[in-house]
């Protein structure tokens, strides 16, 4: 008797071990034959709420007045804009060809400064910057005691 | 009448076959399973390039990420930076709580959604990248977050869904 059941242990386990696996391999094959889905972007769906008929904004109609201004104002607006954007593409090419100009010197001077100037700056990625602020942070404010909670929804193919 | 009217051009005559044209086109490859991947680009070279380059635009502001990330578009397009992908990762809600003054109840401030766009280009070199920055700083609106760095397969995989129940028999596997 001790030498028969050890011996069926065995066998038994072996088999019923390398069933599961076979059937874990197959349900791995099966999951990973299916592609990986992106996670759906909330921005780009629109509630239901705000696609209802009925809300609709009743504006007051405008003076001949008014209409004249807002078109006057709003070509102004667009030359000083153009103007803007004028100065600032001549900003850039001046750069750039300060830039090109400065290399053929240096070039002229010594080849090793120039091939060592023209190597990429390891340093420079990852580059991390906060957006100016409207108001700068007050002195000696002293916010609430709070937490924050992330509710994201989790997805789950 | 009936002849003339017919559009059918039959084998024998030599206007057989006279509006094909799908067989002068290039073979494309069909569109399966997830995006590929690996287009990093060789980062050395005698005029040093960097490969794929994120950038990253988080703020709380939809409207204005948005345009931010329209205008950094743009710029690329008319720098004739190639832009590879523009795409919005997905977004993240935030429940600020606070506790009251009197008492130890939390309350509910507000709800902040932050949104993440990302502007990806490649063939970007290495004398004209510090001008880029320095473009984009310049016109970076209020309360956006900037970050520039270079992709991963990692930032792939974050905008994919998980699958706990692969990475689960995987662990069993293992």
């Amino acid at each position: 008797p001790c030498r028969a059941q050890p011996k069926k242990k065995k066998k038994v386990d072996v088999k019923r071990e390398q069933a599961q696996k076979d059937r874990m391999k197959k349900k791995i094959k099966k999951l990973e034959k299916a592609a990986p889905e992106m996670i759906p972007i909330e921005d780009f769906i629109t509630p239901l709420k705000y696609s209802d008929s009925n809300r609709v904004r009743s504006l007051p109609p405008l003076s001949f007045e008014e209409t004249e201004r807002r078109v006057l104002l709003m070509k102004k607006w667009c030359l000083f804009k153009q103007k803007q954007d004028k100065a600032e593409w001549k900003a850039i090419q001046t750069l750039v060809e300060a830039q090109q100009e400065a290399l053929k010197e240096l070039r002229l001077e010594s080849e090793e400064l120039y091939q060592a100037a023209i190597r990429r700056d390891e340093g420079l990625f990852p580059f991390e910057r906060d957006g100016p602020n409207y108001t700068p942070p007050l002195p000696g404010y002293d916010p609430p005691e709070g937490k924050c909670v992330d509710i994201t929804k989790v997805y789950t193919q | 009448d009936a002849l003339v009217s017919c559009h059918r051009h039959y084998k024998s005559r030599p206007t057989h076959g006279i509006g094909r044209f799908k067989y002068l086109l290039p073979k494309e490859a069909p569109k399966r399973k997830r995006d590929r991947l690996q287009m990093k680009e060789i980062n050395v070279g005698t005029e040093y390039e960097y490969g794929d380059v994120n950038i990253q635009m988080t703020s709380y502001d939809m409207c204005l990420v948005e345009h931010f990330a329209q205008y950094v578009h743009k710029l690329c397009n008319r720098l004739s930076i190639r832009v590879n992908e523009s795409y919005a990762m997905p977004t993240k809600t935030n429940e600020v709580l606070f506790l009251e003054e009197r008492g130890s109840k939390m309350q509910l401030d507000a709800v902040l959604t932050t949104h993440q766009r990302v502007v990806q280009i490649s063939g970007l070199s290495s004398t004209f990248a510090p001008i880029l920055l320095e473009i984009i700083q310049s016109n970076q609106p209020e309360g956006v977050h900037l970050l520039v760095k270079e992709h991963t397969e990692a930032d792939f995989k974050s905008r994919l869904k998980s699958r706990p129940e692969l990475e689960e028999l995987l662990a069993q596997m293992n």
